[in-house]
């Protein structure tokens, strides 16, 4: 084989090139889904956090008492997930985000986001895989 | 001489107010509750400008260490609030790099009273270790800061959101067992 396993298959993503691309929404200190691109903006003690579809895992979310919890879970080297094939990084030795989680009173807004991520990661999925097919 | 900012946020308050600055000091005051946040200018040890949620934040450094901020100002004020800083207070308006990636990966470092989370040697966000309600290790390489919420009584539909966990993974202790395969 040629190179290390590391890097392979990896392929550069960027969700903003400058500050003057974050969304207004971003104002609101509020989850927000920039569909156009494809990323999730999260709320982190004042800063506007945006992260790219691609870094995202899934998420899941919960009701307990008065609060719905969301929870969004990363990309990350070392899970023990039973995928066949690794998923490449590019710096596997940085220092990773796995998961970030949020309550909120608003549960059916927390149904909404929960939707948009999902679905916006499958959409992102379907589109990498019909280029796949293309390049065989 | 007296210059005042509009629509403009102090910490994390839902609030809009007016900053006002001027030789003494710099002054904000709410618009509805009227509530005050005043900073004598002989206090100020420094001043800093990033870009944060709610547009740019000004950030003054006391004499007691601790950080006033305030949130709302536009890229245009940078220039003014830069000349005003130095015209009243004698520091220098800093800029803070930050950055906008969207990648969940980097490095951490801590800077005051604060864990820094650096994206390409770029702030991409900060966490108050003071507010850290609990923290815990798992397996080794990762990492969970709680943080614990204010009473939920006020909270509504247009509350922002909370954030009560983050978690993060480092590989640091475990690279070196694997990097002989690069060698």
């Amino acid at each position: 084989g040629s190179g290390g396993k590391e890097g392979k298959g990896w392929k550069r993503f960027q969700s903003y090139k400058g500050e003057a691309a974050l969304p207004r929404e971003a104002e609101s200190l509020r989850i927000y889904v920039d569909k156009k691109a494809q990323t999730i903006i999260l709320p982190v003690h004042g800063y506007a956090v945006p992260f790219h579809i691609n870094t995202i895992k899934n998420v899941s979310k919960n009701d307990e008492g008065d609060f719905t919890y969301l929870r969004v879970n990363f990309q990350t080297p070392g899970q023990l997930a039973g995928k066949k094939e690794d998923t490449p990084f590019e710096d596997p030795d940085a220092t990773f985000i796995r998961s970030i989680t949020y309550r909120s009173p608003d549960g059916h807004r927390f149904d909404t986001i929960s939707k948009q991520i999902t679905d916006l990661k499958k959409e992102v999925n379907k589109r990498e895989q019909q280029k796949k097919e293309m390049a065989d | 001489m007296t210059t005042e900012f509009v629509h403009i946020y102090n910490g994390l308050s839902p609030e809009v107010g007016k900053i006002r600055i001027a030789g003494s000091g710099l002054a904000w005051k709410g618009d509805e509750s009227g509530a005050m946040a005043a900073l004598a200018a002989g206090d100020i040890k420094w001043a800093q400008w990033i870009r944060v949620a709610r547009n740019f934040q000004l950030r003054v450094g006391m004499k007691d260490r601790t950080r006033v901020t305030f949130d709302g100002f536009n890229r245009e004020d940078h220039d003014k609030l830069s000349q005003l800083m130095k015209q009243h207070f004698s520091v220098t308006l800093e800029t803070k790099e930050s950055t906008f990636k969207g990648w969940n990966w980097g490095a951490t470092d801590f800077q005051g009273q604060d864990l820094v989370f650096l994206v390409s040697n770029k702030t991409s966000f900060e966490l108050p270790l003071t507010n850290v309600a609990n923290s815990n290790i798992a397996g080794r390489t990762e990492v969970s800061l709680e943080y614990a919420n204010p009473s939920s009584k006020k909270s509504s539909k247009s509350s922002p959101d909370e954030m009560v966990e983050i978690r993060f993974y480092v590989p640091g202790t475990k690279s070196k067992e694997r990097s002989g395969s690069d060698a």
